[in-house]
């Protein structure tokens, strides 16, 4: 059961897609029945609807009412969408540790006083080492200089 | 013989104690091969016992299809309570099959949807996606792979501390850390003693990154700050596990590592101090454990071999 909800959820993923790509053919605003036509067959209209309901609430397309049915309109790109379907992939996979290295992990509450008051200590050791002057109002763009240049 | 067939199965216990005392005190990349190392050679022997224990276990069951001879009074006196532990060893193994079968699966799974979500998307080896979460991720590939980040992430990173994130990401990449990554997550699936490995190597990748990274922009404190901001961008973590509670968290750790001196560029310290005393009695520890559970499982496969007319 959860391979299929998984398998569902993947097959929308790139539906989506698809549905924006096909927008973004279109010269200006195009109703569902052009996108269903352009994307042709097997989709049906309510699919087509479902999905362009989906990204509106994405905030990648944008539909005005024109006489009894909506105009869309899209208002993201590629990398909008891909970063879209990065972050539902970081979200569905418990196992993506196995595979993606990630910069950085979430901090729990603790770890991040312990972190603060490490970065801070590094700060003025930063700001220690550069001596020579210049109360510069922006620690990090000063230690970051200085650091490059002492070691 | 006695218990002694059945060491495979418990030794790989003293990963934990292994894990403690190398992830410290070792250079990373050194630690890292290591304990991958001898994760790998630990879950193998372990799931050769497995198989050899229910091969001889159930080879006299009714309906088995092995041929009786592999069952020998001989070899099933080498076991204790062989049809206990035999039968024992059916579901164990399946248990392990279908783990190591899913952690392969979702391997491919999340490769292969990473893929997809970047497909359309010029082919550079750098991915900057418009996103509000700060994330960043090195994914492997044919071509060297690819290095995805988020505008939140660089936005709230000064330029060196970007180079710092660039750097980390190159080095995930150059050492093909996602291969380490696997094996160690296959063993776990293989064997759950071999977990505290698991953990241990997923943090040490981290930390070759890091230091590959300091060296590359030639600033350890650069790196440290980049680790720190980036963690403190995202948000807190919603659920807490015991273990989180329990220790400091990998982030801090990090952070601290690289506010400390470099590691030794020497691999392997002396014996004669203090650390490398512990060092080097964590690498005889880890490669005893191995050899013992490779000569169970060799003894093992030689008495069946001996019994049976194959």
């Amino acid at each position: 059961m959860a391979t299929q909800h998984r398998r569902a959820r993947r097959g929308q993923g790139e539906l989506e897609g698809q549905v924006l790509g096909a927008l973004r053919e279109a010269d200006g605003p195009v109703t569902a029945a052009w996108v269903q036509e352009r994307l042709g067959g097997d989709l049906a209209y309510t699919t087509v609807v479902t999905i362009l309901t989906r990204l509106l609430a994405k905030d990648v397309v944008s539909r005005e009412r024109r006489g009894r049915s909506f105009v869309w309109t899209p208002t993201a790109d590629v990398a909008r969408l891909a970063a879209l379907r990065m972050r539902r992939l970081l979200d569905g996979e418990r196992d993506r540790q196995a595979v993606l290295a990630s910069f950085v992990t979430a901090l729990p509450p603790d770890d991040e006083q312990v972190l603060r008051a490490l970065l801070e200590a590094a700060d003025t050791g930063a700001a220690d080492t550069a001596a020579t002057g210049a109360g510069a109002a922006d620690i990090g763009e000063e230690g970051l200089q200085d650091g490059g240049g002492g070691d | 013989m006695g218990v002694f067939v059945l060491l495979p199965l418990v030794l790989p216990l003293s990963a934990w104690p292994v894990a403690r005392l190398a992830a410290p005190r070792l250079h990373p990349r050194t630690a890292t091969r290591l304990l991958t190392s001898v994760a790998v050679v630990m879950a193998g022997c372990s799931t050769l016992c497995l198989a050899l224990l229910m091969v001889v276990g159930t080879a006299q069951l009714p309906g088995n299809p092995l041929p009786d001879a592999w069952s020998d009074p001989e070899v099933r006196a080498a076991v204790p309570h062989d049809g206990i532990a035999g039968r024992a060893a059916i579901p164990a193994l399946g248990a392990v099959t279908v783990a190591c079968g899913r952690t392969l699966l979702a391997h491919r799974r999340v490769i292969r949807r990473a893929r997809r979500a970047l497909a359309g998307l010029p082919g550079t080896t750098v991915v900057v996606l418009p996103a509000p979460e700060p994330y960043a991720y090195a994914l492997p590939g044919a071509h060297g792979g690819r290095i995805v980040v988020t505008t939140a992430l660089l936005s709230g990173l000064g330029p060196a501390e970007r180079r710092a994130l660039f750097a980390h990401e190159r080095a995930h990449l150059a050492a093909r850390h996602h291969r380490h990554l696997l094996a160690v997550h296959l063993a776990a699936r293989a064997n759950p003693f071999l977990r505290p490995l698991r953990s241990t190597v997923v943090y040490t990748a981290e930390r070759w990154a890091d230091e590959d990274a300091a060296r590359a922009v030639g600033d350890r404190r650069v790196v440290a700050r980049a680790i720190g901001r980036a963690a403190l961008l995202s948000a807190p973590a919603p659920a807490r596990t015991l273990a989180a509670l329990a220790a400091t968290g990998p982030v801090p750790r990090r952070v601290a590592a690289l506010l400390a001196p470099a590691p030794a560029a020497r691999d392997w310290p002396s014996l004669f101090t203090g650390v490398g005393a512990a060092v080097w009695g964590a690498a005889a520890g880890a490669a005893v454990s191995a050899m013992s559970s490779a000569n169970s499982a060799v003894t093992l496969f030689l008495l069946l071999h001996a019994a049976t007319p194959l």
